[in-house]
């Protein structure tokens, strides 16, 4: 048959698929379009919007502008069975395995260091390859409201025999294409510079897929460094990231992103992430977690006890360069 | 009189050469980065540097700032700051030139492993971080340059996984398995020389080695047999202002020139 679509490949990944109607009725029934004041600590943030088995995706990273008080709670909460999104990670999934929250791993880029290695190796975490590119295609998918994205990318490789990619031949042009499925997390957690209390958020800086994240996702809860007020973004519209719409909590989070950057804000604490990134065994891990996550009773004592304003005012200091993000 | 350089100094350098100005690179982590400072210093200061979390055209700070992805002395000076989305859409519909990525293993027609070492893919003996944006700078670029240390169990015939394409996938050409045509690995700098690919076979190829070093002693770090080419160039050690600039403005605390064994050669 001349207009039979012939699928070459499938790759072997399970996938977190939500059909695209499911996702509408969510939104249409779920979504608050009204101006709510949704402004809630990070406690009552995750108790509210994250449970056991949830696939969870973050934006943007361990080292920039990423939403660290956010999973320092879900890790503070025992959440469990997570699936989890590794979409430009760097250390993200190395605390949430250590803390035996993740079942699954679905990998743009699965992390730095020998710890999280090993619990792949040994098989404790299950974990699903693609890249960084088809990653947030499923996610641009998943912000449309469409099925699947093609795309160029993975065609060829083992990486596309391990996700949950198909390949067919274009109807169009006759080559080879891949089509990544779109992808709904159930939530995601996206730090920002400046938000209001209705969940409007404002990024500057690289946005890696702060709004197809947001689009994408059931439920999302932004952090931010300040809370702003809405006339705000009616003066400056155009620099909108995410519309108040997409948001479901609000949680006001100075040095949210720590110990990671965040632009115009506070530079990363490096020897924080060289303590972070050394870890090897279950015991330096567990040590880790007790010190700086359980022993604390949330994001203001941590920063309180756990780093201090003189360590603060330091990463402060170092964050001179202001162009771009005002 | 002598020069002495590391591994990574060397590679750094030989890179750099390679660039041409007024064209786009696409940028990954760690030495390329560096790299791509070093090309805009001394050789191509029109060059334009992409990275894949959203940055197109930042001049970057210097130093250095290891680890630093999407940071403000990474990032600085943009000409647009976009998405993730967008910064491979601009490679996928042609606008970037070279794109330069590290490897763990490569393999005769230049495909890249950085996902695993082993033969069972949920058990693996080494477990890397994976693609990251690799796929995509190898998919989408026009020339893929690959800059990794020059091992013996580095070069293998079939990578364990193939996580980012080269030439030829298990027999089948890019424009087979459906990759952009004309696309694909250009050359692949290693710590002891320089390898290109075959025009008709699309095998790797050694087109020239550190000056001080013969083809065979090369050769011998090679867990593979590439061709060699008809004229093996000598290639120049690094240059006092390359590893001036690269020691005192780009790296000065030598987080990434400082990595690898020491070379002494005779200029």
């Amino acid at each position: 048959m001349e207009d039979y679509i012939e699928v070459l490949q499938r790759g072997k990944a399970d996938i977190h698929f939500v059909h695209p109607d499911e996702f509408r009725k969510f939104v249409r029934d779920k979504k608050n379009r009204g101006l709510e004041d949704k402004l809630m600590d990070e406690k009552e943030a995750v108790k509210k919007y994250v449970k056991d088995g949830d696939y969870l995706a973050y934006d943007f990273s361990s080292l920039t502008r990423g939403p660290q008080s956010l999973i320092r709670e879900i890790i503070r909460q025992r959440k469990k069975n997570l699936w989890v999104l590794a979409k430009f990670t760097l250390l993200e999934t190395v605390l949430l395995a250590g803390a035996g929250c993740v079942d699954k791993i679905d990998i743009g880029f699965l992390g730095f260091g020998p710890y999280i290695a090993r619990k792949v190796q040994e098989g404790a975490v299950k974990v699903y390859d693609y890249s960084n590119g088809s990653v947030t295609y499923r996610l641009v998918a998943g912000a449309m409201g469409i099925p699947f994205m093609p795309a160029r990318d993975l065609l060829g490789t083992d990486t596309m025999k391990q996700s949950g990619g198909i390949v067919i031949r274009d109807p169009f042009s006759k080559i080879p294409v891949a089509l990544f499925p779109a992808l709904n997390p159930d939530v995601s957690i996206i730090h920002v510079q400046e938000a209001d209390i209705y969940g409007n958020a404002r990024v500057y800086g690289p946005t890696v897929a702060t709004l197809e994240t947001a689009m994408a996702s059931k439920r999302v809860i932004i952090s931010a460094e300040r809370i702003i007020e809405t006339i705000e973004f009616r003066e400056h519209p155009n620099w909108t990231t995410v519309p108040y719409y997409c948001v479901d909590a609000v949680v006001h989070a100075p040095f949210g992103a720590y110990p990671g950057g965040t632009q115009g804000y506070y530079e990363m604490d490096a020897d924080h992430y060289l303590k972070l990134t050394s870890i090897k065994t279950e015991e330096e891990m567990q040590e880790y977690l007790e010190e700086y996550v359980y022993s604390v009773d949330n994001h203001e004592e941590f920063l309180e006890k756990r780093v201090g304003v003189k360590r603060l005012k330091e990463l402060i200091q170092n964050s001179q360069i202001l162009e771009g993000y005002r | 009189m002598e020069v002495e350089f590391t591994d990574t100094e060397f590679m750094i350098c030989n890179a750099a050469r390679l660039l041409e100005d007024n064209k786009t690179i696409f940028v990954g982590w760690g030495v390329p980065q560096v790299v791509a400072i070093l090309a805009e210093k001394l050789y191509t200061p029109n060059i334009v540097q992409v990275f894949e979390f959203g940055a197109i055209g930042p001049q970057s700070r210097t130093p250095f700032l290891r680890g630093t992805m999407g940071g403000p002395s990474n990032t600085y000076r943009s000409l647009q700051w976009c998405s993730m989305n967008l910064a491979f859409s601009y490679a996928q519909v042609g606008y970037i030139d070279y794109g330069m990525l590290g490897a763990a293993q490569i393999d005769r027609y230049g495909n890249i492993n950085s996902t695993m070492i082993g033969d069972d893919y949920s058990r693996p003996k080494v477990r890397f971080p994976g693609s990251g944006g690799g796929n995509e700078v190898a998919s989408y670029c026009w020339k893929t340059i690959i800059v990794m240390a020059h091992e013996k169990r580095r070069f293998v015939e079939r990578c364990d996984f193939i996580t980012s394409p080269g030439h030829k996938l298990d027999g089948k050409t890019r424009e087979e398995v459906g990759l952009p045509a004309e696309s694909g690995p250009f050359r692949v700098i290693t710590s002891k020389g320089m390898f290109g690919f075959d025009e008709e076979t699309k095998e790797l190829k050694l087109l020239g080695v550190l000056r001080g070093l013969t083809v065979d002693e090369v050769l011998d770090d090679m867990g593979i047999e590439p061709l060699v080419a008809e004229n093996v160039v000598e290639l120049d050690p690094p240059t006092a202002q390359e590893l001036k600039t690269l020691r005192e403005e780009i790296d000065p605390y030598g987080l990434i020139i400082s990595k690898g064994a020491k070379f002494k050669v005779e200029l």
